[in-house]
């Protein structure tokens, strides 16, 4: 049974994916004053990409054809460690953050590779670029997380989940405000929306992500896409199941999954809410001001992690 | 009624004198009411001498210490208020820029520094050293000018950190005083601090916070070294009889208050605590200073670092305690007022009549000033402690307590520094006093206002470093006792 | 105990966060109306700890000292802040001499110096530890303002939260001072500010700019 519900939740984050981007796409449109495309827009995509035909440049090798499907492979393995309504994920006890930070992080290294494999200017610009940043943000993430692990004497995503339900909602916790904030700065990072990196240019000195794409057609870039997708879902997840996990059903019972089910559709609106707002009201910041930027978000996880010696447990 | 007197007279005096737009009136009711401000003052010292202390209410009083300060405030003003009569006649007219506006500020700066010897409250002398930055500030930056305004910014910024500082050590102090069980009211009292010093030795790291807080932050004012970057530029930006009240009162009045704190806190901790931190500053201020005379270029920057040396050697003074000690800290107080009062009236002149304060680009006055260099050798030789002038008492009293005390790496950089200080007076003295001179200055004879004011502080050096009236060395040994 | 009374409570033990909060982002803010707002947000929260001490402690003179720092602090000067950076037309950027990442990092130190101090002065005072450590926070950061901040305006926001973090601080540990002490201190202050502002005024007249950096004339 906890199987069923378990795969059930890694089916709504995969499959849930392009519709959370086709709202936020929706969202900023309408602050923006426009009317916007429809709001299953990215599945159309999907299924029209997986029609078309699959090219690969002459010079490009294996890895090149190889990168899409580690890269999906690598993201919908880190949907696995998250809990959405329940408190418990497919592989959550079988690994901790370290792991998903680290899958998250093979994943954008096979793009990279095969980005530069495909033997185009802006996929090495695009690669080096990602490189940096990832490197950067890699240190807010880990020790934003490993503030949460103090806190919770718990290594592994649902237990950390498992430890705040029992914390009392109204109890302002310091670290957890300073690690939300680290950790939101990083989700901003690593799934490339603004102000580190802009989703929707067509300018290819500004692509960061969108230039490691450029050279992959038909169902490689659907899953590329998808994955991606995949990607910033699991994160916007993952913010909810740490920080506001209230609501989440602890035992089987059908109601309690449909409530919690509810509860974390709420949430997620409101997180892709605010994630609209900002992407419409920062500029996008230029290159070497993204570092800075990490680097606030390094600074505070650290300030996290050192308020953790202070927090009576 | 007799302490309100004091703070009245300024205070009304400056809205009386606001209301006379001609300088020659203004002029005139200035000196009116600094004559009227002298004799309440007069008065006020010799009830105090008479009656032991005086109190008014709950935030003042005056007691033997206040009296002896006051007197040293009293003598100043008045022959700053009769040089800045005939100093004015320079000035033009402006914005708060005026001699009517420039009086009135004068007035509510003693206003404020006579308020810090009268309170009986710690927490009012904090409100009322606060009030001497805020009400000199725009006396500092009177002629403005580039640098007058930056000296004013520099002033205002840097003494209000430090006297934010020296709050946080004022409610240090009140938290211990409250933790040994006083009453919130009493708590910042001196009077009741003082009695109750005792219990509060129950913990004794609370008042050595607090005493460190108040050093740096009252320090800052005093000029002690780290913290003096503003005094230079002050001192030499401002209007003369400006930089003369702020040298010999505004200094004293901040080493009053952190007197007020060293005796409380010695009393509670014992004295090794605070007297080791007030020789600490004094030396460093001191040698610093000294060192730096040596590469001055402007006159008032000069005398300027030469007032930070002496307010080292004051804090020297005070930090080794002893009669002697004690004797030569409060004796150099009134002692460097006169002397530097003396040297930046002469400083004014040469200002006024060369057209600039750059050493080298005065020369020959002995020449074409003769009464004004007169002035600045006798202030010379005074400041740098040669008999038969009063510095020389006092530096004395202070050094004959350090070697009593066997304090003899101080006594041996004291030495050495007034002998490079010496070496630095004569140097940039001779080297404005001799040589040709370039500029023949139109009119180099001193008004009346500004030979009398000079001629009482040359007496007065003159005459203390002989023998010291028999009155005011009663006033001494009484504030002595109350430092004991 | 009533809704309030949970309100206070709730005040007196979390606010420290907030407060903490308001120091990070006025090390990173980058324009000059953020940190006056900043400041106001802050001055905001020791006003509700102000009210929520004297709602516990039955003092009246709390009651008066929190509306006074709410008229002065969160209404009058950040207006008058506003108004002052019109007149004088200064550029809007805070001309910070650190990145914002040095910034937070310099912060975090000393929020990590703070909570020491704390703990080393221990059980001298009757106040939670975070909320001290906070008051010391400000305090610090306030210096750090002054410092790295090269326009006049911004020396005189961070002497501003200085007077915050040492007020807060007085608050904490002794609950107020007398009354009329705690007005003294309000006096001076305003006319502390009234003066900077006239200074400002008279550096943007002589020096066409507000920029303290450049304020180098007299040396040595």
């Amino acid at each position: 049974m906890k199987i069923m519900v378990d795969i059930l939740q890694l089916l709504l984050l995969i499959l849930g994916a392009p519709l959370v981007r086709g709202i936020i796409a929706r969202f900023k449109a309408r602050l923006q004053k426009r009317r916007g495309a429809s709001i299953w827009r990215p599945y159309v995509e999907l299924f029209k990409l997986l029609r078309k035909e699959d090219l690969t440049p002459p010079t490009s090798s294996a890895v090149f054809r190889l990168a899409p499907v580690l890269l999906f492979g690598c993201t919908v393995c880190v949907a696995a460690f998250i809990p959405v309504a329940h408190v418990s994920a497919l592989l959550g006890s079988r690994g901790d953050f370290f792991l998903l930070v680290y899958l998250l992080g093979l994943g954008r290294f096979s793009l990279s590779l095969g980005a530069l494999d495909g033997g185009s200017a802006f996929g090495g610009m695009g690669a080096s670029r990602e490189a940096l940043i990832s490197s950067l943000a890699e240190v807010p993430f880990l020790m934003g997380l490993v503030a949460l692990a103090i806190l919770s004497s718990r290594a592994d995503i649902t237990g950390m989940v498992a430890w705040t339900l029992h914390q009392n909602i109204f109890n302002i916790s310091t670290v957890h405000i300073l690690a939300f904030t680290s950790l939101a700065m990083v989700v901003l990072a690593e799934t490339g929306r603004m102000p580190v990196d802009n989703p929707t240019t067509h300018l290819e000195l500004t692509m960061i992500h969108e230039g490691m794409l450029l050279e992959y057609s038909g169902p490689s870039l659907a899953l590329i896409e998808w994955a991606s997708a995949i990607k910033l879902h699991a994160m916007l997840a993952l913010l909810i199941a740490l920080f506001g996990p209230w609501g989440m059903a602890a035992g089987g019972s059908g109601w309690g999954l449909a409530t919690a089910l509810l509860l974390y559709c709420a949430k997620v609106t409101v997180l892709m809410v605010l994630l609209s707002v900002i992407e419409s009201a920062a500029a996008k910041l230029r290159m070497y001001l993204v570092p800075d930027f990490l680097g606030v978000a390094s600074a505070v996880s650290a300030l996290a992690v050192i308020f953790t010696m202070w927090v009576k447990r | 009624m007799l302490l309100l007197l004091p703070l009245m007279i300024p205070v009304l005096g400056a809205g009386f004198i606001l209301l006379f737009r001609n300088p020659r009136f203004a002029t005139r009711a200035a000196l009116l009411v600094g004559a009227l401000e002298v004799l309440a003052l007069g008065a006020v010292i010799w009830q105090v001498h008479l009656q032991g202390e005086l109190q008014e209410g709950r935030y003042l009083r005056a007691d033997a210490l206040s009296a002896f300060f006051l007197m040293s405030i009293a003598f100043v003003s008045g022959i700053v208020l009769i040089y800045s009569s005939g100093y004015l006649r320079h000035t033009g007219e402006g914005r708060f820029s005026s001699p009517r506006w420039f009086y009135a500020l004068v007035f509510m700066f003693l206003f404020t520094m006579i308020s810090v010897c009268l309170s009986a409250n710690l927490g009012l002398l904090w409100i009322m050293m606060e009030g001497t930055t805020l009400a000199s500030a725009l006396l500092v930056g009177f002629y403005n000018t580039e640098g007058a305004i930056e000296a004013g910014w520099k002033y205002l910024i840097v003494c209000t950190v430090g006297i934010a500082f020296a709050l946080f050590g004022t409610i240090v102090l009140y938290l211990a005083a409250v933790k040994a069980g006083m009453s919130p009211a009493s708590g910042l009292d001196w009077i009741s601090l003082m009695n109750a010093a005792p219990g509060m030795a129950l913990d004794p790291h609370l008042v050595k916070l607090a005493f460190v807080f108040v050093i740096v932050g009252y320090g800052t004012k005093i000029g002690f070294v780290p913290m003096h970057s503003w005094l230079p530029d002050a001192h030499a930006e401002a209007p003369t009889p400006i930089s003369a009240l702020l040298s010999a009162v505004l200094l004293n009045c901040a080493m009053y208050a952190l007197m007020r704190y060293d005796v409380i806190v010695s009393r509670t901790v014992g004295p090794a605590f605070s007297h080791t931190l007030l020789l600490i500053f004094g030396v460093l201020s001191m040698v610093v200073a000294g060192l730096l005379i040596l590469v001055q270029r402007n006159l008032k920057r000069l005398l300027a670092y030469s007032s930070i040396e002496h307010m080292g050697i004051i804090a020297i003074g005070l930090g080794l305690g002893g009669p002697l000690g004690l004797l030569g800290a409060l004796l150099h107080t009134f002692n460097h007022s006169a002397a530097k009062s003396l040297l930046f009236f002469g400083a004014g002149n040469v200002r006024h009549n060369m057209g600039t304060l750059r050493i080298d680009g005065i020369q020959g006055i002995s020449r074409t000033m003769p009464q004004t260099s007169a002035a600045l050798v006798v202030g010379g030789l005074a400041i740098v402690g040669l008999p038969p002038f009063s510095l020389f008492i006092s530096e004395f009293a202070i050094l004959s307590e350090a070697f009593a005390q066997a304090h003899y790496l101080v006594a041996a950089l004291f030495l050495i520094v007034l002998s490079v200080v010496f070496g630095g007076f004569a140097y940039h003295l001779f080297r404005m006093l001799c040589g040709k001179p370039g500029r023949r200055p139109e009119n180099a004879r001193l008004i009346p206002s500004e030979y009398i004011s000079m001629g009482i502080a040359a007496l007065c050096v003159l005459y203390f470093g002989v023998r010291i009236p028999h009155f005011f060395n009663v006033l001494l040994h009484e504030a002595m006792a109350v430092l004991r | 105990m009533g809704l309030v009374g949970i309100a206070t409570e709730k005040i007196l033990s979390s606010f420290s966060v907030f407060l903490f909060l308001t120091i990070i982002l006025l090390a990173v803010a980058r324009r000059i109306s953020t940190s006056v707002l900043l400041f106001s947000l802050q001055s905001a929260i020791i006003t509700a700890e102000v009210l929520a001490t004297g709602f516990q402690e039955k003092l009246a003179s709390a009651y008066l000292v929190g509306i006074l720092i709410f008229v002065i602090k969160v209404v009058a000067i950040p207006r008058a802040f506003f108004v002052l950076t019109k007149r004088l037309k200064t550029v809007h950027d805070v001309k910070a001499s650190t990145t914002p990442s040095q910034s937070v990092f310099v912060v975090a130190v000393m929020i990590y110096l703070s909570y020491a101090a704390v703990h080393s002065y221990g059980g001298a005072v009757r106040a939670p530890g975070d909320s001290l450590a906070a008051a010391i926070a400000l305090i610090l950061t306030g210096a750090f303002l002054m410092v790295s901040r090269k326009k006049a305006v911004m020396q005189v926001l961070g002497l501003l939260v200085m007077e915050n973090g040492i007020f807060l601080a007085a608050l904490l540990t002794t609950f107020g001072m007398p009354l009329v002490i705690e007005i003294g201190i309000f006096f001076d202050i305003l006319m502390g500010l009234l003066l900077m502002g006239i200074f400002m005024f008279r550096i943007s007249d002589t020096f066409e700019h507000l920029d303290v950096s450049k304020l180098r004339r007299l040396r040595g």
